[in-house]
């Protein structure tokens, strides 16, 4: 082997080493994660029904015996889930706002949200307000059907709808969510702002709870 | 198209040319980035299941965490799985830019590509999930990033990036499905594989064994000497600072970051449509040089040498339309390439694209002018070099004194007319073939060397003095090997003297026979 072939296969060791090292370099480097907005984050992450807003008639014996008997009802009730009006200050200064309303196309489904908003590291006050905007005040008669004698098949089917909507609004969110606190926000870190279903209220979380 | 095509053949000469003189023709691993990619499939699917044995759903980071702490064997084998993806996906990037480069991309080869396109898509995915797995900062980056990119579409209702905002610890079932998947990923490239050679008559699937056996090797060791670390646990309430980046997979996870979400999705699509698309982009038109084979029905025997030959199944054996009681070849233009290789394996030269069969060949070698410009010997050695053999090459051989004669692939070449240069005055015919690794038409140097030497059918008659004959590799980046190879054939020739072939004194050619009721078949 002459020595010019055998220097161009040390070059071809060295070359394989060097893509070697290359390849784990490729494999780790670093990347800085960049931060748009502050180095600290609030990141807003629940799932909550929304509130209900109906308007409820009472129908008249000629109306109920006009339908079907399976479908007779004192107490009818028809309407729209509730829109919210969600802000986000720090500060005192607004950094967010925004309406949120229940999934799907018809919007009964729960309010999925999930925000992440970037705020500055230190020492801050953060509010986190989620308000209706619709109001449940209903126009018609929405009081329940007590009239109808609860042994009747109409009095059971009464007294099952009441049931249903009264759980439905257990499970909805209240009309005023807040969350106000003092935190002391690291550079990196994330103030979780949740809802609490059994407390019907927003927590806050960070690694170690906020207060 | 055809200057990016350009572009990319010069690059890859280069590329070729270096890796040719660090490691000679036979190893140069840039003809075997194909091979490589499947031998590294192995090597991940055995580090793999090794893994997997460790890896609990129930506490991923902590499994994984110690794995990297076992120095024995959890630690290397880790790294080994982790470079050994890392060097498949560099692999196949230049498998990729090889096949585009060489225009192997379109045509019969466009059902390689596109699968090729797709396998490479499963590669990325079955890495990704791999990074997720182990949910350290980097694996829950790509989490929270993938799940962003999920969300911007109208699929699901809620958003997935909830999952690992903190609110409850992460459910194993999500680390399960990732675990399904990187499982089932790889086993569905191995089916897709099969798909991506399946035109290919014998697809090589391995390297050569003392390249394959290096490039694992040197994984080994640099998973030994530098094993890959192993980043902190995610947590979902800090973001860190920065995270170590396997750039082969998320090469892409700054502009996802950077760029509005549709942008990024819009960006993803057009360039796996475009990749999918080259096809449409570098075909051409069947005719010249990419005109399909053709069979002459009243010469063939029937042998059933060319289907044999042929390395994309694209010849088979019908029955004949006349009464001679052989089959018939049939080509099927939709599978020929057009490598020609079909014509070399003729004996009586019935097959071959047009203008490239054996008697065409035979035609162009009694017009050849043996006269060269710089060198005049009494009795030359020609040289029958590869269309596809570099320039520098070709030029270098001719000012050694070779007349050169070129043909489409080694494999075209028909034995006859090399007998037919002996007997027309050449003292000896050498033939430069490419690299057999890096040869368009798969088998030209190989099929050529058992028609020379091995009695292959359509094989160099036994009269013709193999002395005076001989088989060489021209690769780039071996230009003195190209010529010390020449020279030493040319001294060996000039010592042998005069030869005793006299023209044209047995017959080369078949005459064809006669058709009864002859009809072309054409293909259905």
């Amino acid at each position: 082997m002459s020595i010019a072939r055998m220097a161009w296969h040390v070059a071809g060791v060295a070359a394989a080493i060097g893509g070697a090292l290359a390849l784990r370099e490729g494999s780790v480097h670093p990347w800085a994660i960049p931060r748009k907005s502050g180095d600290a984050q609030v990141r807003l992450s629940w799932s909550a029904r929304p509130e209900r807003v109906e308007q409820c008639r009472r129908l008249s014996d000629a109306e109920l015996a006009e339908l079907p008997p399976h479908m007779r009802l004192r107490l009818q009730c028809e309407g729209v889930f509730a829109r919210y009006l969600l802000t986000v200050r720090v500060d005192s200064s607004g950094i967010a706002s925004d309406t949120i309303r229940g999934g799907g196309l018809r919007h009964d489904r729960p309010i999925r949200l999930f925000r992440e908003i970037g705020v500055p590291s230190g020492q801050r006050r953060v509010k986190v307000e989620v308000a209706r905007l619709d109001s449940t005040s209903a126009a018609g008669d929405t009081t329940e059907d007590h009239d109808t004698p609860g042994d009747t098949l109409l009095g059971f089917r009464a007294g099952r709808e009441a049931d249903e909507r009264q759980r439905r609004a257990r499970e909805a969110m209240p009309a005023r969510l807040v969350l106000d606190t003092l935190i002391s926000l690291a550079p990196g870190h994330v103030l979780l702002v949740a809802y609490d279903e059994t407390a019907r209220r927003l927590t806050g979380r960070m690694a170690r709870s906020v207060p | 198209m055809r200057a990016i095509e350009r572009l990319a053949r010069n690059s890859l000469r280069a590329a070729d040319a270096a890796a040719t003189r660090f490691y000679g023709w036979r190893y140069n691993p840039l003809h075997q980035t194909g091979t490589i990619a499947v031998a590294l499939l192995i090597v991940l699917i055995v580090t793999g299941l090794y893994l997997l044995v460790f890896y609990r759903v129930s506490e991923p980071w902590e499994s994984v965490q110690r794995l990297a702490a076992d120095p024995w064997l959890g630690r290397w084998i880790r790294s080994l799985h982790r470079f050994a993806s890392d060097a498949m996906v560099v692999a196949v990037v230049v498998h990729v830019l090889r096949m585009f480069a060489q225009e192997r991309s379109w045509g019969p080869r466009a059902l390689a590509w596109v699968s090729g396109v797709v396998l490479f898509l499963f590669v990325f995915v079955s890495g990704w999930t791999g990074f997720v797995m182990v949910w350290d900062t980097f694996g829950a980056r790509l989490a929270i990033v993938g799940a962003r990119l999920f969300d911007a579409l109208p699929i699901l209702s809620e958003p997935v990036q909830r999952v690992f905002s903190g609110e409850r610890p992460i459910p194993s079932a999500f680390f399960f499905v990732n675990l399904f998947l990187h499982i089932a990923i790889p086993l569905s490239v191995g089916a897709g594989l099969w798909i991506h050679v399946s035109r290919l008559a014998r697809p090589t699937l391995l390297p050569p064994k003392p390249l394959g056996v290096a490039v694992i090797s040197g994984l080994l060791v640099l998973s030994v000497v530098f094993p890959a670390p192993l980043p902190p646990e995610a947590d979902p309430f800090v973001i860190p600072e920065g995270v170590p980046v396997d750039w082969f997979f998320a090469f892409w996870l700054p502009w996802v970051e950077a760029l509005p979400i549709s942008i990024a999705w819009a960006g993803a699509v057009a360039t796996l449509a475009l990749a999918a698309a080259v096809p449409l982009f570098t075909r051409r038109a069947r005719e010249g040089a990419h005109a399909p084979s053709v069979v002459d029905p009243r010469l063939c025997t029937g042998c059933n040498q060319c289907p044999q030959d042929c390395p994309w199944h694209a010849i088979t054996m019908v029955p004949r339309d006349d009464d001679r009681p052989t089959l018939v070849a049939l080509v099927d233009p939709a599978l020929c390439v057009s490598c020609g290789i079909c014509a070399g394996s003729c004996a009586p030269m019935g097959v071959g694209p047009p203008g490239r069969t054996g008697r065409d060949q035979l035609q162009q070698v009694r017009g050849f002018d043996f006269a060269i410009p710089a060198i005049r010997r009494r009795a030359p050695v020609v040289a029958i070099t590869c269309a596809q053999l570099p320039a520098t090459h070709v030029h270098a051989l001719e000012e050694a004194g070779a007349p050169i004669h070129m043909v489409s692939c080694s494999g075209n070449l028909h034995t006859s007319a090399v007998e037919q240069f002996l007997r027309d005055g050449a003292a000896g015919v050498i033939v430069f073939s490419c690299a057999p690794r890096d040869c368009r038409g798969r088998e030209g140097p190989k099929w050529l060397l058992q028609r020379m030497y091995h009695d292959r059918e359509a094989e160099l008659q036994p009269r013709v003095d193999r002395r005076r004959v001989r088989l060489a590799t021209a690769a780039p980046g071996n230009l003195a090997g190209t010529l010390a190879e020449f020279r030493t054939f040319a001294d060996s020739v000039e010592a042998l003297g005069i030869q005793d072939l006299q023209p044209d004194s047995e017959d080369l050619v078949c005459e064809p026979q006669p058709v009864v009721a002859s009809k072309r078949r054409a293909w259905r």
